[in-house]
């Protein structure tokens, strides 16, 4: 598998090709001094919300360059959970809730359809193939925004703004695309006697798919789901513009509120608060962290 | 004796068994696709020639033709967004890339034994809600911010006129290196080793190792990430919106910005026939986009 020159094979194992410390001291000085400035660009940031988000409020305005707070309170959590249900009429549990929904639904329905697609692309020869896949192509490339107005007076019309359907719909037309991008290669890996043998058997094309095909995509499907979760988790402006409601609000919606809000927030409340969005996403991370960047560099490469 | 449908064209298994069952897998995705992008896409560029508000019942009432694209062309906001959005873009394709590309061959040649940590690292702002490290950065940017704390100035970054696009791109950029990181990292696994290995043993230095060896084989990756940059670049909202709205005075605005001022803010003109003309001047650049990045990926023989 080659997309773009790039070698993706499964299994690939990275080989170490580099510059001694013998041979190049500069170098070697150079790359260590240089990846360590930019980790520290990288992680003071956020680690710098994290500090200030269990300092007291006596301490906030104390060794403003040191990440360590001498003294440690989670009071902040506490307030930014109070602020959200008093000011921004939506409990940290709702907006959790709300996500949670909006994306497992969404990526549910995306999965199973473009599985469904996928499988017709490398499975048959049809009329009209390529001509289908590239238009589904097409419509990744435009930007989510040129379809917010019409979409706003369409799903006004079915009566769903307001409701979870209201961005599951046209998250479902988002993540399609991506989920066929990724799945129908993966799919056309599938060594062809596999499928011919089970159809010699009498099982039916999708009993082929639904027994054969899809049990074999386990990895193509893991790295298909991250990138539909990164997709639909961090959405913003179709959940800000169709949920007004503000208890059906998803956690960015919910939380960029806290800037530019008609109330003053106090610095511990508000980095409290960006710390409960970066936190669960962390964990996620930090457990399939391989699925991550191979699932993004795939969707790149292929997208 | 079982009968097979197969041999049997007139029969409608036959049908379904060889013409009809492929169209039958993709019919979901083509409903999907047609009620949530082509219609949609249509329905905009119509919209765009109609003069509506966000409580009109029927937006296909007040037909007014090329007025809302005059409206926006004298709009001298518009051009500001647009010309934004060529920052982003000339920023993302030479900045980002450069720095990326440049830590991308940094850490292939500089033996890390934790290589796979440090690209994570770097790579995590990419995994993040936009919206979470724009409401980060506000902070760090803010007059008691950590950044003036640094410098130990008192400056207002976020509502100086001149600076706050490209502090809303410096926040784009510290967001997506990584990723472009990890893509240049990948297509460096395709250098071939044996020829590096080769031009020590010649005492090649390596400048001359990076330009005649690794940069060649990276051109596929770099012209990649440009596309995906020329892509992002037109699309980014949410660092725009939560770090500035597109102020002070409209001098960060995007066109995705404008449009959203235009058709939903609160304190908009609530013009949505205008914010449907910005969407088919993003419609029309994105095409243009769009139909190279399909030719480079054809060429590619993908």
């Amino acid at each position: 598998m080659a997309f773009f020159g790039i070698n993706l094979k499964k299994g690939h194992i990275e080989q170490e090709y580099g510059i001694h410390w013998k041979k190049d001291k500069g170098f070697y000085i150079f790359s260590r001094i240089l990846i360590i400035i930019s980790i520290i660009i990288i992680l003071v940031p956020i680690l710098y919300i994290f500090s200030l988000s269990l300092r007291t409020k006596e301490t906030i305005y104390q060794d403003f360059m040191f990440l360590i707070p001498k003294e440690f309170t989670l009071q902040n959590y506490a307030d930014a959970a109070e602020y959200a249900k008093i000011h921004l009429n939506v409990s940290f549990l709702e907006m959790f809730r709300n996500s949670i929904i909006a994306t497992s639904v969404s990526i549910v329905f995306a999965l199973i359809i473009g599985a469904l697609a996928s499988f017709s692309f490398s499975n048959y020869k049809f009329r009209g193939k390529e001509f289908t896949f590239t238009a589904i192509i097409v419509s990744f490339v435009i930007p989510a925004q040129v379809l917010l107005i019409p979409l706003f007076f369409i799903l006004r019309k079915i009566g769903v703004i307001n409701t979870y359907f209201a961005i599951i719909i046209p998250y479902i037309g988002f993540l399609v695309p991506i989920a066929v991008l990724i799945l129908r290669s993966f799919f056309e890996q599938i060594p062809k006697e596999i499928k011919e043998s089970a159809k010699i058997d009498g099982a039916s094309d999708f009993r082929i798919f639904a027994q054969i095909v899809l049990p074999l995509s386990k990895p193509a499907i893991a790295t298909c789901i991250i990138l539909l979760f990164l997709e639909t988790w961090n959405e913003f402006i179709f959940a800000l513009v169709f949920l007004q409601n503000p208890k059906l609000q998803t956690i960015p919606v919910a939380i960029a509120q806290i800037a530019g809000g008609k109330y003053i927030v106090p610095i511990g409340t508000y980095s409290a608060a960006i710390m409960i969005t970066i936190i669960p996403v962390l964990i996620i991370f930090i457990i399939f962290q391989r699925w991550f960047i191979s699932g993004m560099t795939l969707g790149a490469l292929k997208g | 004796m079982k009968l097979d449908y197969r041999n049997n064209p007139s029969s409608f298994q036959h049908f379904w068994s060889n013409t009809g069952q492929p169209y039958l897998f993709l019919l979901p995705a083509l409903i999907v696709f047609a009620a949530v992008v082509l219609s949609p896409v249509v329905m905009s560029l119509i919209l765009s020639f109609y003069k509506f508000t966000g409580f009109d019942a029927n937006v296909f009432k007040n037909f007014t033709g090329f007025d809302n694209f005059r409206i926006l062309f004298n709009d001298k906001y518009f051009w500001i967004a647009f010309r934004n959005n060529f920052y982003f873009l000339a920023a993302n394709i030479t900045v980002q890339i450069a720095f990326a590309l440049f830590l991308a061959i940094v850490i292939y040649f500089g033996r890390f034994r934790n290589s796979v940590l440090i690209r994570t690292i770097i790579f995590f702002p990419a995994v993040l809600a936009p919206v979470s490290i724009s409401l980060a950065w506000r902070r760090i940017l803010q007059q008691d911010g950590l950044i003036n704390a640094i410098l130990n100035i008192d400056f207002s970054w976020l509502s100086s006129i001149q600076l706050a696009i490209w502090i809303v791109i410096s926040v784009s950029i510290w967001q997506w290196t990584g990723y472009n990181l990890v893509i240049f990292y990948a297509a460096l696994q395709s250098v071939d080793r044996t020829i590096l290995e080769a031009s020590d043993v010649d005492g090649a230095n390596w400048w001359g190792k990076i330009f005649r060896i690794v940069i060649p084989v990276l051109v596929p990756a770099i012209i990649l990430n440009v596309i995906l940059n020329l892509i992002g670049s037109f699309r980014v909202f949410d660092i725009v919106y939560v770090l500035t709205r597109g102020g002070p005075v409209h001098q960060s605005e995007v066109l995705t910005t404008l449009m959203y001022y235009y058709s939903f803010s609160a304190n908009g003109p609530n013009k949505m026939g205008v914010g449907s003309s910005i969407a088919f001047v993003m419609f029309f650049i994105m095409i243009i986009f769009g139909i190279l990045r399909i030719r480079l990926i054809k060429s590619e023989g993908v």
